[in-house]
């Protein structure tokens, strides 16, 4: 057992933390930054549902070393909208009717983030490739896809 | 009968109320709590299929500082629990079934000091032989997997012997006159591998007491269910134990029946502290009595030289499993999926419930029927190409329809099974052209509505604000987020009015909860009543108000108004608030259940209660398939869905429903299967071996909902509609795949493998 002290940076905020060197970045996030909003669903790299942003790339946090992220600016579900307002993902999501359970919903809408600051004009086939590391067991993914392609849109102004 | 897109005014698209909750990350599921001095827990398991205990010793594990408690069999009352046939305990007693069955939990201060515990934990065992075969199983000389399986307490019309666990057959008319009267017999055998709901919420539940109440945070989809199971098995009374489940991540029915409430309420009584567990995706797999059975289906069926099926003669094997969960009624349920939605004067079926040193089956999804579907509909093809028919002429010619009488002397009111079939075709031949090595194949499937007790209160504060108490569950369908929308339209409000208190034993009145697709057929029900009630005191209130009579007062948009006189009118909040200072506006609502229908002429052994269908679904699903002829990989490119499930009263739920089941379908059908080593063990129980479709299988889905209002259903004619689009998905890819090989793939799922298997074989 190590323990590794370090500064992270989630949702903008430095967190002063002391974790064991070998904790995922999951886990710190979840228990030490009290953030609950990221998923776990496989602890395998399967399922998606822990999807965080690292610089904006989207990792797996069940799979990523917390020390790693030292330096690195990472953003989680909860550091998407402003304020009140939700986040046009997150609106279009519930408009679509893209949101059953709720609880792959975190980890798509951070891939999502991910796949339109990469690709904002993202064809079918970008979305079905970009997406395709989130498992969703309720909606048959048909919803989600109504509400990329409709945030790509409000988001692209085209 | 109006199909939902030739309707005038289609009923709102609405957000759900847990929407903001769910896309924000602010809602929490029970992984997400945490309270004061919590601990942690952890499960024993056998890790071993079959086996006599010769020892478990936990001396070492109670030594490890941070460990304050390990349970074993001793700890906890000596109950035999589960419906139907009691043959589970809470920790194994003297015989472990499966390789997932708990010998011990333990609770300490940290996840890793109570893995810790649980690895010091010695097990002395002598091994059993395993029973895993279903017909081997069935031999008179078989190991048996309960030696004392003729003293439980069983009840009902529950015939048993040995490793079968219940028998029920279903018999009408005379089989063998029928076979003799055929111009055609086609035999078939079919065999589904078991599989999995795999929700993407592993389990949680946590636990803790207050002098002498226990509360329960628990991902349950029937909270009733749970409360009752931790009464039974640790004797406490209803009032002691409240179960709360915060968001549910997904259930599929895996998340039905009782599991692991009770194991944590006796490690937090015995700790005296709040005890959390939480599965990992492992335990997900291997642990729960919860995942789809495997099943042996044999079919034979007598057709005339004009295509009409004369008689059908079936024997099934389903597998149970080392422990009943609620598995009783499968076997017939099971036969009425094999025997199908269609007109057979004689038939009779045979079907087994069998033991096997397996994880116990439970009710995932439409359980028995997307097997049993599969199978009924694959050996449908083979008897239309035997007497050289269209595949869907065939159907619709044995099809039963409005006024028709079924398999078991069942005769249908208004039903839409015809349209269905007409829907789906119309839909699939506007998919583009085939390409090679394209095929489309079809199915038709039907699934019960499930009346029930329910109940749910609704009450509008004097600030007009409403609230509906229900003790119905969410698990992401959206049919308790419709609920709002039923009271809303009773009252003359908007949806938004109305904020939901749900998944709460101790305030709600009861319900069966997020099973048998009953939310809104019964609970639905419940609200309406409850609502209805309040309209009344609006009325009252309104017509006081305006000195009108109480007759002419219309509830429209949050507005009571004298009827053909709009502008004379007060508003709803207005009424509430005069009100609020006197009879307070509460409505309480229950109401009879839909009775079930008559079925002369049919005689069952085994009765379980499921042949007789209130408020029956149907559907058909036309899919567009693509083969890789080297490889044997299958693709669904298209899937065409109609479905009669009564009128359709929240759409954005109702197309969610039918495009969910379908990719549940679509795995089950070429990839979702479990596979066992020799040792009894899954040898698959992870998502990486374990394949869900992803976002990059699923194909284009159409739905059209045949919408018959019908009656001795839910509220306005509704029937249920999540299991259903989960039923014939399967059997439809079969018949596209079986036009491609030129044979049916007889295995489920239909994997690359067993595909390319079937290519190899010598057409005969």
């Amino acid at each position: 057992m190590t323990t590794y002290s370090t500064t992270l940076s989630v949702n903008g905020i430095p967190y002063s933390l002391a974790f064991d060197a070998s904790r995922n970045l999951l886990s710190v996030i979840r228990n030490e930054v009290g953030l609950t909003g990221t998923k776990e669903g496989c602890d395998d790299c399967e399922c998606g549902a822990c999807m965080v942003l690292l610089d904006g790339h989207p990792v797996n946090s069940c799979s990523y070393l917390a020390a790693q992220a030292t330096g690195k600016e990472i953003t989680t579900v909860e550091g998407l909208s402003s304020g009140d307002e939700l986040h046009p993902i997150q609106r279009q999501l519930l408009d679509a009717g893209g949101v059953q359970c709720g609880f792959c919903t975190p980890g798509m809408i951070m891939s999502t983030d991910a796949l339109l600051r990469r690709t904002p004009e993202p064809t079918d086939e970008d979305i079905r490739i970009g997406l395709s590391g989130n498992l969703c067991r309720c909606t048959g993914y048909a919803k989600i896809m109504e509400a990329v392609k409709a945030t790509a849109v409000e988001l692209s102004g085209s | 009968m109006t199909t939902l897109e030739d309707q005038a005014s289609a009923p709102p698209r609405f957000v759900r109320a847990d929407g903001p909750a769910k896309v924000t990350g602010s809602g929490r599921y029970v992984a997400d709590l945490s309270l004061t001095g919590m601990l942690f827990a952890k499960f024993r398991y056998s890790g071993v299929a079959h086996a006599r205990i010769r020892k478990i010793d936990v001396t070492a594990a109670k030594a490890i500082p941070g460990v304050f408690a390990v349970l074993t069999a001793g700890d906890v009352p000596d109950v035999r629990y589960s419906p139907v046939i009691p043959d589970r305990t809470l920790f194994a007693k003297d015989v472990v079934r499966f390789e997932g069955e708990i010998l011990a939990a333990v609770a300490a201060n940290s996840p890793a000091v109570a893995q810790a515990a649980v690895d010091a934990i010695v097990f002395e065992y002598d091994e059993l032989p395993i029973v895993a075969d279903l017909e081997a199983a069935m031999a008179d000389d078989s190991p048996l997997v309960h030696e004392d399986w003729a003293s439980y307490a069983v009840t009902g019309d529950t015939p048993r012997d040995r490793n079968v666990a219940t028998f029920s057959s279903l018999s009408k008319g005379d089989v063998d006159a029928g076979m003799a009267e055929a111009h055609t017999i086609v035999k078939s055998r079919y065999v589904a591998d078991g599989s999995h709901a795999a929700p993407i919420e592993p389990r949680g539940v946590l636990a803790q007491w207050e002098g002498d109440k226990v509360t329960i945070w628990t991902s349950s989809q029937v909270p009733f269910d749970a409360r009752n199971g931790v009464c039974e098995t640790l004797q406490l009374p209803s009032n002691r134990v409240r179960i709360i489940v915060p968001h549910l991540g997904g259930g599929f029915g895996g998340k039905c029946g009782f599991h692991f409430e009770a194991h944590i309420a006796a490690l937090a009584r015995a700790t005296k502290r709040p005890v959390k567990l939480v599965f990992s995706r492992e335990e997900e797999f291997l642990v729960p009595d919860r995942r789809r059975e495997s099943m042996i289906i044999d079919l034979t069926t007598g057709l005339r030289a004009d295509g009409s099926i004369v008689a059908r003669r079936g024997w099934i094997a389903v597998e149970n499993g080392a422990y009943t969960a609620d598995a009783a009624f499968f076997a017939q349920l099971a036969a009425m999926h094999v025997a199908g939605p269609y007109k057979i004067d004689n038939v009779h079926i045979d079907s087994h419930l069998v033991y096997t040193n397996h994880q116990p089956s439970g009710s995932v999804r439409a359980p028995t029927a997307p097997q049993g579907c599969w199978a009924c509909e694959s050996h449908t093809d083979e008897l239309a190409a035997a007497i050289g028919m269209d595949p869907v002429e065939f159907r619709k010619k044995n099809g039963i329809h409005t006024g028709a009488t079924g398999v078991v002397g069942q005769v249908y009111d208004e039903i839409g099974l015809q349209q269905c079939i007409d829907a789906a075709v119309e839909q699939i031949d506007h998919a583009a052209a085939l390409g090679e090595d394209e095929a489309i194949g079809l199915a038709v499937g039907w699934w019960p509505s499930f009346p029930g007790p329910s109940g749910a209160y609704v009450r509008l504060d004097s600030d007009g604000a409403g609230q509906i108490v229900t003790g119905a569950q969410e698990c992401g369908t959206g049919a308790v987020m419709t609920l709002r929308q039923l009271a809303a339209d009773q009252l003359g409000m908007d949806p938004e009015d109305f904020e939901i208190i749900y998944q709460d034993t101790a305030v709600a009145p009861y319900d069966t909860g997020a099973t048998g697709s009953q939310t809104l057929l019964n609970n639905g029900r419940a609200v309406v009543d409850a609502a209805e009630q309040i309209a009344e005191q609006l009325r009252q209130h309104a017509a006081d108000h305006m000195e009108a009579a109480v007759a002419d007062i219309v509830l429209a948009d949050g507005h009571a108004h004298v009827a053909g006189s709009p502008s004379k009118n007060v508003s709803i909040a207005e009424l509430a608030e005069i009100a609020g200072g006197g009879e307070l506006l509460i409505g309480k609502g229950s109401g009879k259940p839909p009775d079930y229908p008559e079925i002369p002429g049919m005689n069952c052994v085994g009765d379980q209660g499921v042949a007789a269908w209130a408020a029956p679904q149907f559907s058909c699903h036309a899919v567009k398939v693509r083969l890789d002829r080297d490889t044997g990989v299958v693709r669904v490119l298209d899937v065409a869905c109609a479905h009669d499930s009564g009128t359709i009263i929240n759409p954005i739920a109702a197309y969610g429903q039918v495009e969910g089941g379908v990719l549940m379908g679509i795995g089950q059908a070429l990839t979702e299967g479990t596979h066992y080593g020799e040792d009894g063990k899954q040898r698959n129980g992870g998502l990486l071996e374990y394949k869900l479709q992803t976002f990059a299988d699923a194909p284009r889905i159409t739905t059209k909902f045949i919408q018959i209002p019908t009656a001795d259903a839910g509220p306005r004619g509704a029937k249920g509609l999540a299991e259903a689009p989960n039923v014939p998905t399967a059997a439809a890819i079969s018949n596209a795949i079986a036009k491609l090989v030129g044979r049916p793939v007889r295995q489920l799922p239909m994997t690359a493998e067993r595909v390319w298997n079937a290519l190899q074989e010598e057409t005969p």
